[in-house]
């Protein structure tokens, strides 16, 4: 993917995501199954900061999930 | 990275550390809960973790991890992360292999020869360093602020130490809530301070390895921004989607890394340090979805990234999740697929000492192109206290990841037929608690 394309792909995605939020949903006693601790973005975050640490010293990427920062000067 | 040998007995002791915390965590849980001190802990909880990483024939890592966090009733909370790790082992040097043994000096050696700080790779074999340790310490810090009944703040801090090594890091974001909170959208900052103190001086980059040209201290910083979307798209699944930015200047070499210098019949003529350009902007497409039925649920993510150092990265990780029907057991499987392509400054060796053209050159395999999978299990039981009340959960977690390098060059010469880009295997084994 290049750079146009990237921006294309990001323009797409938000104004579709804009458009179809505000139909999306649940009321706020349908939220038995979302309030799980399974269902919780961070609900790993220490297995996710281990895994971070190993990815960011053997690849050239990392990030995205979250603000990388302190990482060690091993890459 | 320093380099010292003994490190055996830090280990030893933050394993012993790490096992004392375990079991006194443990021990918490047959308090009586009407006790003061229970009282006082009913609103903290702790996280905490025993990595065990070891890759074959490289470097071991014992990587204890503590958080501990406090929550308030009008939703603000405070968190402490504390991580140390302690490495040591085998860890490639840049070169390539060769028919002939080879002979290095370690960082804080002034000469080849002097059995102290030399080290020399047998023909064929990747050259290592085999006197590689490292300790890392970090502290974080974040505190999550409701400002008014739909807008919260966010604030981070983290600084690291290692004896070459030492950051400093901050962020803040803003989160505001649409549509019932069915919606979520986040903006953040961040900064991160670094300086660079390699063992034996910073080398000279590209400067002939024989002549140990050194210099002093060196720095590097980077700031990022961080746009984050959650939408609930219905009662059972949670879509997420981050647009990040970030860019690094300073220094961006790795002060240890060599690229072999080869003559046209592929034999060795010498060394050089790599050189990277010395600033780097990234940008990433995270999106992250959750799925959840009655007694398990999924989570799918994708990630694509790309940087002016012409890496282009995809990641895709799925992990599910089943429980036992009275949900005090649980076993994860997870799959991770990774792939990039190569710096366009990536090359395993050079043929000459100086190369006008080349204004940076760097050997790291971590930034050929390459391909890597991660198998995982972990498997949680929940324990529950005298009231019946879950209270808190040990888990064990064990890892496999494989990384293959793709589209590597073949050898000229006398390099033909051997293993010029080994895989590198590694195995993750953790232990957590939380309460």
């Amino acid at each position: 993917m290049n750079r146009k394309n990237l921006g294309l792909f990001l323009i797409i995605g938000a104004a579709v995501l804009a458009s179809g939020c505000a139909s999306l949903g649940v009321k706020p006693w349908q939220r038995d199954l979302l309030s799980r601790q399974d269902m919780q973005l961070n609900g790993n975050a220490l297995d996710d900061a281990i895994d971070d640490h190993l990815y960011f010293s053997k690849e050239a990427s990392s990030g995205g999930r979250s603000f990388a920062g302190g990482g060690c000067g091993c890459n | 990275m320093q380099l010292k040998r003994d490190e055996g007995g830090v280990r030893h002791r933050l394993i012993a550390a790490s096992c004392a915390l375990l079991s006194a965590s443990a021990g918490r849980t047959e308090e009586a809960p009407n006790t003061s001190i229970a009282r006082a802990l009913s609103d903290w909880s702790l996280d905490s973790a025993l990595a065990y990483y070891h890759e074959d024939g490289r470097v071991q890592v014992i990587e204890p991890v503590v958080s501990v966090s406090k929550s308030y009733g009008d939703g603000a909370s405070v968190g402490l992360n504390l991580t140390v790790d302690a490495l040591s082992g085998a860890s490639p040097n840049g070169a390539s292999p060769s028919r002939m043994p080879q002979t290095f000096a370690s960082p804080s050696g002034k000469s080849f020869t002097g059995g102290k700080h030399t080290y020399t790779t047998a023909p064929g074999d990747l050259p290592e360093d085999p006197h590689y340790s490292d300790l890392r310490a970090a502290l974080g810090a974040d505190w999550r602020l409701p400002l008014e009944r739909l807008l919260t703040a966010s604030f981070g801090a983290k600084i690291s130490y290692e004896d070459d090594f030492y950051s400093g890091s901050a962020n803040a974001s803003i989160a505001r809530d649409f549509n019932q909170k069915n919606t979520t959208v986040s903006f953040g900052a961040s900064y991160e301070a670094d300086s660079l103190h390699p063992i034996g001086g910073t080398p000279v980059p590209l400067s002939n390895y024989a002549l140990f040209e050194k210099t002093g201290n060196q720095s590097k910083n980077g700031a990022g921004l961080l746009l984050s979307l959650t939408q609930v798209m219905s009662r059972n699944w949670l879509s997420e989607v981050n647009l990040s930015l970030d860019r690094f200047s300073g220094y961006l070499n790795d002060p240890y890394k060599i690229i072999s210098v080869i003559d046209a019949g592929g034999d060795v003529r010498g060394y050089v340090y790599e050189n990277r350009p010395d600033t780097r902007t990234r940008r990433s497409v995270y999106l992250d979805n959750r799925v959840a039925w009655e007694r398990s649920s999924a989570g799918l993510s994708l990630r694509y990234m790309t940087d002016d150092w012409g890496i282009h990265s995809e990641t895709v990780q799925l992990h599910l999740q089943w429980w036992t029907a009275e949900r005090d057991k649980y076993v994860q499987p997870t799959l991770r697929w990774y792939r990039q392509s190569a710096a366009n400054f990536y090359t395993p060796w050079l043929f000459g000492f100086t190369a006008p053209e080349l204004s940076s050159a760097s050997s790291d395999s971590r930034l050929a192109g390459l391909q890597a999978l991660t198998y995982g299990l972990k498997y949680g039981i929940k324990l529950r206290d005298k009231l019946g009340r879950e209270s808190s959960e040990f888990n064990v977690r064990i890892e496999y990841y494989q990384q293959t390098q793709e589209n590597g060059l073949p050898g000229p010469g006398a390099l033909r037929g051997l293993d010029l880009y080994p895989d590198l295997k590694a195995i993750l084994v953790q232990l957590g608690f939380s309460y």
